[in-house]
């Protein structure tokens, strides 16, 4: 019924709409056919034509408020009349062009702005997993005491897989790893990055690889037999020349031929937020990629890497595949005692996993998205407090609109236009500062071995985001001066040419106007010092002075099909012949450097003699694998007892160094020189405690201090190290020389990642958190300049109100200065007044901020003693050049003024 | 120029909403213009029901905007060009639903009215 007629109705309106002119020009030939025919019997009946006419007219009962029924009949008079106010907003805003600008310009900056930070909100929280109905896949997470987003291991992954009911497939993958990769066997290695997925994990996900095809099921059931590869779409693009013959060609991957059977779609690059795999690989074939041959993926229960998700079954309540899923861990518990104690099992969504705690990003996103719309409804209330002021101004207008009939709501519409086009243009204008902020943040390059992206971009999301955003300024910073100018009283409206209604009340909006500003402002300020001082704390810990001295090269002796035996002769020899190499001055071997990109690996340990509560396994610490040169290349104070030896080698009893931190946190008030730690748990060997190192900033300046523990190279080998050699000029003198004795060596052996050290520690201290910092001191200082400009408005306004008023002041004896005090005492109160919620405010946000983020502590004093009194002169500024102006003001002049 | 007084007379001429009533049933018999409907209108129900002429455009085109009625331009006997309007399928419904309400009505109506009299 209603479709049939909207298939009458529907052309109708549209025509009315489009073809409005013939539409008007049909209705007129309409009446025009009656009157003739009306006139042509009157004249019959012997009227003259005059009279006839009128006759005809007559009976019309009013011809033209019949027009206008007509045309009411029409139902588009809510889009005509809003095509009429926009014409004359747009004739209006013209008139002052200026002041539109000014409106436009702070919304584009607040609405760009806010729009950028939602980006950055989007890529990181919000946007869905790039696969059909993504709504149904959840993140299935083992629990322990200090992680609760840990992964699952091989074994646990298959037993889920088999036993849970709630789902429509259960797929695994590890992280991305980085594999030797070379098109022709020739070729020596490069390194990409791969990713281990179950044999359903296109399946379950909803993605097929065009050319080509997916994982089968039977391709991930041997361990070693099927080596097949899935290519991501970038790589195809990048590597293949987008060559669709490439499927069913052969590459080879950590030394072992692979044959490509597909490639996944230009849809799907991926389910990761800041990384793209290039090619996807069964998780049968996981030993060619192990990153610790001693454990073994396919046995080993506690080897737990991999990210397990699920796609619930229709019908199925997140509820109850999370009381499943927690049974399941039971059972676990139950049959592995030992290794699955404390542990448990979750669903989880994906914001949940998105904003896990130990994953900082998520937090700054989220204050950077808080600040932006606070810098945002700056820019509402500057723009409301600017229209309130036009608004009085057009007092009279509107008292003519109102006494001649109009609605109060038709002429708060129109007033409401007026703010939705400025919005309007200020949206598009928004768009342009969004991209230009989303293009900032890209000129940050991530110097990582594997590509980083950064999920930020100016998609239809953010588009429409932009739109909402200014829809939402239009009326938050349209409807309060809207309400008021209509509130007119008609009398003093029609009878003065802008009259301002008796008392202090119609002033107190505009004043709580600028106090709320210039508190903000003050706000955001002390956010972006708080910031900078909580990024700066750390930066001189450690590590900074050797950054420009220090060239770092990354191996895997892997990729080259060395044994365990072969991996550390071969570090051994090449460490001893860079030491030997000219201009170098020290070089040493670290898992991972201070300060670097890669998370360092955690050790399970009990100190020896230590009774651990019943229901704890092991404690556990960040660590780092280092041979006897580290300390010294990296001049890293061992504050007592010794740092690594080359004596301490693989039959030697075990040592290990570690932080003044450590020592302190598990034998306060001890010695902890001599003590044992066993590790892994209570399995592993007894290691004694022969140095304690100064603590450092281990991966973010900001970050509390942490227990770490240093193991020497030959007692804990490792696969994958990097080489770091100091010399005593600059770094990059040194790619030539290590070239040489790689090549030496062993002229296949891939050198990866070759870069100053100072390159990651600039992002790691500088480029990351200083992009931070200038994004909030951006925020304060528009904010800022919103506020002083508010400001500036409003005493220019209220001065060239009271123009009459100080001319009478000057006219009976008042000097300048008093009327310069006059006006100035006015700003400098609500000034004053700002400042001091924003000190208030600013305080509580510091406290926040810290508790958030930051181990900054205490109060910033100085933030504040910088900021307020800039805060203080800038605004004195803006009060003091209206207030000369109107010190300068001859009386007769504003005498005579009105 | 324009006649702007307006004769404030006649608005108990018609119950609401019959106007359409009968607009409907009028075109229902066969396609006609705004002229064609007013004289037809003044010929069939005599002096009882006397529909204004300038409120007769304006229920038409609500009409029409409803969808229950049709316009089309055709030329007319005399080679004028005139709006023609016509019942469509959604207004032969409209016309049953208002022509059983209006027997309802006046069924009703008239009961009273002779209750009253006994």
């Amino acid at each position: 019924m209603n479709l049939q007629r909207l298939l009458y109705t529907l052309p109708l309106r549209l025509r009315s709409i489009f073809r409005g002119a013939q539409v008007e020009r049909e209705l007129q030939e309409e009446l025009r056919f009656h009157l003739d025919h009306r006139i042509a019997e009157g004249v019959a009946r012997g009227l003259s034509a005059r009279e006839a006419t009128l006759a005809a007219l007559r009976a019309m009962d009013g011809l033209e408020q019949q027009k206008e029924e007509m045309r009411d009949a029409r139902r588009i008079h809510w889009l005509t009349d809003f095509v009429d106010d926009a014409r004359y907003a747009i004739r209006s805003l013209r008139r002052t062009f200026g002041l539109a600008a000014f409106v436009v310009v702070t919304l584009a900056l607040g609405i760009g702005m806010s729009a950028a930070a939602f980006s950055m909100v989007d890529g990181l929280i919000l946007r869905p997993y790039p696969v059909p109905h993504s709504r149904d896949l959840v993140d299935l997470v083992s629990t322990a005491r200090d992680n609760a987003f840990d992964d699952f291991s091989y074994r646990e992954y298959v037993d889920i897989r088999r036993l849970a009911k709630s789902y429509d497939g259960v797929i695994a993958s590890t992280d991305v790893l980085p594999v030797g990769f070379s098109a022709e066997p020739a070729t020596p290695a490069r390194i990409k990055a791969g990713m281990l997925v179950s044999g359903d994990y296109f399946r379950v996900l909803g993605v097929e690889p065009q050319p080509g095809r997916g994982f089968r099921e039977e391709e991930d059931l041997v361990p070693g037999r099927d080596a097949v590869m899935v290519l991501g779409p970038d790589f195809w693009k990048h590597d293949f020349g987008a060559d669709p013959s490439v499927v069913g060609r052969r590459v080879r991957l950590n030394g072992t031929d692979f044959t490509i059977v597909g490639v996944a779609p230009e849809s799907f690059p991926g389910m990761l937020v800041f990384q793209r795999p290039d090619f996807y690989i069964p998780l049968a074939m996981a030993r060619s990629f192990a990153a610790d041959r001693r454990k073994n993926f396919f046995e080993d229960r506690d080897h737990r890497v991999l990210t397990v998700r699920a796609r619930l079954k229709a019908g199925t309540t997140l509820q109850s595949a999370r009381s499943e899923i927690a049974l399941l861990a039971q059972n676990f518990t139950r049959e592995y005692p030992a290794l699955n104690r404390d542990r448990g099992a979750a669903v989880r969504t994906l914001f949940e996993m998105r904003t896990r705690g130990d994953f900082s990003e998520w937090k700054f996103i989220v204050v950077f998205g808080v600040l932006s719309l606070v810098v945002l409804s700056v820019a509402c209330t500057n723009v409301a407090g600017l229209l309130l002021s036009r608004g009085q101004t057009r007092t009279r207008e509107i008292a003519v609109r109102l006494a001649i009939g109009a609605g109060r709501f038709r002429v708060i519409r129109m007033l409401l236009t007026e703010s939705l086009m400025l919005a309007f243009v200020g949206g598009l204008g928004g768009i342009a500062v969004a991209y230009a902020g989303i293009r900032f943040l890209h000129s940050l390059s991530v110097p990582s071995e594997l590509p980083v992206l950064l999920p930020f971009r100016l998609d239809e999301r953010v588009l429409l985001a932009s739109l909402a955003l200014s829809l939402v300024s239009a009326v938050a910073c349209g409807l309060a001066p809207a309400l008021q100018a209509t509130r007119t009283d008609l009398v003093i409206g029609l009878k003065a040419a802008d009259a301002d209604a008796p008392g202090r009340r119609r002033l107190w909006g505009r004043n709580a106007l600028v106090v709320a500003q210039v508190s903000l402002s003050l706000v955001l300020l002390t956010a972006a010092f708080v910031m900078m001082r909580g990024f700066n704390m750390g930066a001189d810990a450690g590590t900074a002075a050797v950054k420009d001295h220090v060239l770092m090269a990354r191996f895997d002796p892997r990729l080259m099909q060395y044994t365990e035996a072969q991996t550390q002769r071969f570090y051994q020899r090449l460490v001893d012949r860079a030491r030997a190499a000219s201009a170098v001055e020290s070089a040493a071997l670290t898992q991972n450097p201070p300060l670097g990109l890669n998370p360092f690996d955690r050790i399970a340990f009990v100190p020896d003699g230590f009774v651990m509560p019943r229901d704890r396994e092991a404690f556990t610490s960040t660590m780092d694998t280092v041979d006897e040169g580290f300390f010294e290349t990296m001049e890293i104070a061992i504050l007592r007892g010794r740092g690594i030896l080359r004596a301490d080698s693989a039959d030697a009893p075990r040592v290990a160094v570690v932080n003044e931190q450590f020592a302190k946190h598990y034998w306060p008030g001890e010695d902890a020189l001599g003590k044992h730690i066993r590790l892994d748990a209570r399995t592993g060997p007894r290691v004694e405690i022969v140095g304690i190192a100064q603590t450092l900033k281990y991966r973010s300046t900001f970050e509390k201090p942490t227990d770490f523990v240093y193991l020497p190279l030959a007692q804990h080998p490792v696969p994958r190290m990097n080489l770091l050699l100091r010399s005593s000029g600059d770094p990059h003198q040194l790619v030539d020389p290590l070239a040489g004795v790689v090549h030496a060596l062993d002229a296949n052996m891939p050198i990866s990642d070759v870069r100053t050290y100072a390159d990651v520690y600039r992002y790691n201290v500088v480029e990351g958190p200083g992009t931070g910092v200038e994004i909030v001191a951006t925020m304060g200082a528009v904010g800022l300049m919103l506020a002083v400009a508010g400001l500036y408005g409003l005493v220019a306004y209220s001065v060239s109100r009271r123009t009459r008023e100080i001319g009478v002041r000057i006219a009976i004896g008042a000097s300048p200065s008093d009327v310069l005090r006059l006006v100035m005492g006015k700003g400098v109160v609500l000034v004053g007044t700002g400042a001091t919620i924003g000190i208030v405010l600013g305080l509580v946000l510091e406290r926040l901020l810290n508790a958030f983020l930051f181990n900054a502590g205490g109060v910033d004093l100085m933030a504040y003693a910088i900021v307020v009194p800039s805060l203080l002169t800038v605004t004195m500024i803006a009060t003091y050049v209206p207030a000369r102006r109107a010190a300068r003001i001859a009386p007769t002049q504003a005498l005579r003024y009105e | 120029m324009l006649p702007l007084v307006t004769e404030m007379s006649k608005p108990t001429d018609l119950v609401q909403g019959t106007l359409d009533l009968l607009l409907l049933k009028l075109l229902a018999l066969e396609p006609l213009h705004g002229w064609a409907i007013s004289l037809r209108l003044r010929a069939l129900s005599g002096d009882v029901l006397q529909v204004s002429e300038g409120s007769l455009y304006p229920a038409l085109h609500k009409l029409e905007q409803e969808g229950w009625i049709k316009a089309e331009w055709k030329t007319t006997e005399n080679n004028r060009r005139a709006k023609f309007y016509a019942l469509t399928r959604l207004g032969r419904k409209q016309l049953e639903t208002e022509a059983a309400n209006w027997k309802r009505l006046s069924s009703a109506i008239s009961h009273v009215v002779q209750l009253s009299e006994i």
